[in-house]
């Protein structure tokens, strides 16, 4: 089995008549997810792809009652409008790629989906794969490029940065390994699936015999990896690279890669590695060494 | 954006929190006029640097007269502070304090919400107070309110409450006052202030943001204009010009159609054009792990137009000394490396370098691009080296060390 997807997933683009909407709505298709629908404002009615546009949430809900995720492709200054209808419609999952939403408008959307279990993934997030199964938003890139990167297998990925979900897949495949899922978990400050969140789930996913993390300096969340494991919530091998060990050279409060990936003293890549190397995380000094290390738990 | 404190405490005025009066001084100002404005004997003459233990580092300085302040600003636009650049002076008046608080606001990034933080023991750090001493009180960010009945005295709750609205209607990431003094005579003021803007929404807080509330019958003169505020680093050293232009690439309606607008100058002589927050920061740790220097960090990422990536090539090549440049991203997902890779083209047939090039990339539309970038390089001469997806990131970081060391 797979996490956060799986054959019934039923996906519904807001903001499908964009450039990117399309673009995504068309990754997805290809690679076999149901795509019921999109959401565009005043074209209601009109069709992407063959598939119907309603200008609301609520419109698709009341055509399409089982969907089970949706995906927001709108610009910052929307996103936040975007997210609340989801959330008011009682979608159970979200997943939000756009970037440079204010952290005022995330905390915003995170606390009023936390309230009804709503999961949002990201934002900054280009979705998730897995292989053979589907995949939410863009994840792989076009369809030919994906099937060369991905498939199905027993290593999870999760990773902070988008480019690099694809990147270490590839080693992984590269290695004559497949993937269960691989997800980018984006890399804001504040992120609505954590590191321990998919950990859980890949804990209890039997299709999974390890997982792959890609890291970042900054922020406190490789730091709960921590504790998950002390308290016996995860049992699997688990490899890390966190990157950004120059940044530790840099000033305070500095920001460099991603938004959440702020220089700060006792958070950085050392650190974080050295906390996690305690309780029995594997710590790959290159990224490209982590396949090497989780390959004998395949 | 990290603001200076005498910007931040200008926006903790606009919400009602008191400040010391002050006078903000440059290199070339007179001192004089600044002082007699004042029109006070004592004063505090403090640093303006973006990070760092002012006080601890000679930073602030009080002094009984003109002579004094004249020899402190001098002595203060000598020095850096932990590395930190002083941009200007801010001369206050000198309060007399009865005690000293910390009060902040920030997010609690494993909460996932604000979080208020309150200690009877200010002027340190709050991270050398003991646990017990600190108050965190969670807040809902849907609320305009603090939460009733919440434990903090009368009157630091009266600052609580502004100091609440200041980081929801400034849009920032943290607001800390510390530290928040009461005076011998009763009343509360902030004596510093550090406040982290949240780049993100400068869409809220510019002209365009000011002339939408006018529209609206709404009250434009509460909307601060963030481009008002100087450029600024945190390198210890003022911003270069290169720094300065490249802030411009990512402005304008489409900001948010790919980002193009990151460059940070560095020492070394590597030119490096990189893509993806997270690959670009793997990638610098690769290229110091085979010996290179980098001369600048600079990415791009999402999916940028042509002229964002030329734009950005070409302020990165144009720095001097450079003896290599390495382009180096990962297997893209959605990033058209033909559309981008033509930003790339155009900078190299305009500059055409000599020293030698290593790329590697893959992603959607790679094949036309590396033909373009195979093209550029033979109508140019070009000493380059294009590889995709079958060898690895750092791996290439060792072919171009390798072809530098040849040279």
């Amino acid at each position: 089995m797979s996490i956060l997807i799986n054959k019934n997933t039923k996906v519904l683009v807001q903001g499908i008549t964009g450039n990117e909407g399309e673009k995504a709505t068309r990754a997805m298709l290809e690679y076999g997810t149901n795509v019921v629908g999109g959401v565009r404002p005043g074209k209601g009615g009109e069709e992407v792809l063959g598939k119907p546009v309603f200008n609301t949430v609520a419109e698709a809900v009341k055509k399409f009652p089982d969907i089970t995720t949706t995906t927001i492709y709108v610009p910052p200054f929307a996103t936040k409008a975007a997210i609340m209808e989801a959330v008011e419609a009682d979608i159970p999952q979200i997943n939000t790629i756009v970037e440079r939403i204010p952290i005022r408008d995330t905390a915003y959307c995170l606390a009023a989906a936390q309230e009804k279990n709503i999961q949002i993934i990201g934002p900054s997030s280009l979705g998730l794969i897995a292989p053979g199964i589907g995949r939410i938003g863009v994840v792989g890139g076009p369809k030919e490029q994906a099937d060369e990167i991905f498939t199905p297998g027993s290593i999870g990925i999760i990773s902070r940065s988008g480019g690099m979900t694809n990147e270490v897949s590839w080693q992984v495949r590269k290695a004559g390994l497949g993937q269960s899922t691989a997800v980018h978990v984006g890399g804001d400050l504040l992120m609505g699936t954590t590191y321990v969140d998919l950990l859980k789930l890949f804990e209890k996913d039997e299709q999974t015999e390890a997982v792959i993390i890609f890291g970042e300096h900054g922020g406190s969340y490789e730091f709960e990896i921590v504790d998950l494991i002390k308290n016996k919530q995860y049992s699997k091998p688990l490899a890390i690279y966190i990157g950004g060990k120059f940044a530790s050279t840099l000033p305070e409060g500095m920001n460099i890669g991603h938004a959440g990936a702020i220089v700060e003293r006792g958070k950085g890549a050392l650190e974080k590695s050295e906390a996690l190397n305690k309780v029995g995380v594997m710590i790959a000094d290159r990224y490209e060494d982590l396949v090497e290390l989780i390959n004998p738990f395949a | 954006m990290n603001l200076y404190e005498f910007e931040g405490r200008e926006l903790l005025e606009k919400h009602g929190i008191i400040i010391p009066v002050g006078e903000v001084v440059r290199r070339g100002d007179n001192i004089a006029d600044a002082y007699r404005k004042l029109g006070l004997e004592e004063v505090v003459v403090k640093a303006q640097v973006l990070s760092g233990k002012r006080g601890k580092n000679n930073g602030i300085k009080f002094c009984k007269n003109i002579e004094e302040v004249k020899k402190a600003v001098k002595e203060i636009f000598e020095m850096s502070i932990r590395g930190q650049y002083v941009a200007s002076i801010l001369i206050t008046e000198k309060i007399n304090i009865a005690s000293e608080n910390y009060l902040s606001i920030t997010y609690d990034t494993n909460r996932k919400q604000p979080v208020l933080i309150f200690s009877e023991d200010g002027g340190v750090d709050i991270e050398d107070v003991v646990e017990d001493k600190i108050v965190k009180i969670l807040l809902d960010i849907r609320k305009n309110k603090l939460p009733e009945n919440i434990s903090l005295p009368q009157d630091i709750l009266v600052v609580a409450e502004n100091l609440w609205q200041c980081f929801l209607a400034e849009d920032t990431r943290l607001v800390e006052i510390n530290p928040l003094v009461k005076t011998t005579d009763g009343k509360i003021i902030a004596l510093d202030a550090k406040i982290a803007l949240d780049d993100d929404a400068f869409y809220r807080h510019c002209i365009e943001a000011q002339d939408r509330a006018k529209e609206k019958g709404l009250d434009s003169e509460t909307i601060t204009d963030w481009a008002k505020f100087e450029t600024r680093t945190m390198l210890g050293r003022p911003a270069t010009e290169r720094e300065i232009a490249v802030q411009e690439i990512d402005k304008g309606e489409k900001y948010y159609q790919g980002t193009a607008g990151k460059y940070i100058e560095l020492d070394g002589d590597i030119a490096l054009i990189l893509n993806g927050g997270g690959a670009s920061i793997a990638n610098m740790d690769a290229l110091i792990k085979v010996g290179l220097k980098p001369a600048n960090y600079t990415e791009y990422s999402g999916n940028p137009p042509r002229e964002k990536v030329y734009a950005l090539a070409k302020i990165v090549l144009s720095k001097s000394g450079i003896k290599g440049l390495w382009m180096c991203g990962v297997v893209a997902n959605f990033t058209n490396v033909e559309e981008t890779f033509k930003g790339i083209v155009d900078a190299l047939d305009k500059i055409k370098p000599a020293f030698p090039i290593v790329v590697r990339r893959a992603g959607p539309h790679d094949k036309e691009g590396m033909k373009l970038l195979a093209d550029c390089a033979k109508r140019n001469n070009l000493n380059i080296k294009i590889f995709g997806k079958e060898i690895s990131m750092s791996e290439t970081a060792q072919v171009l060390a390798d072809l530098i060391n040849k040279n």
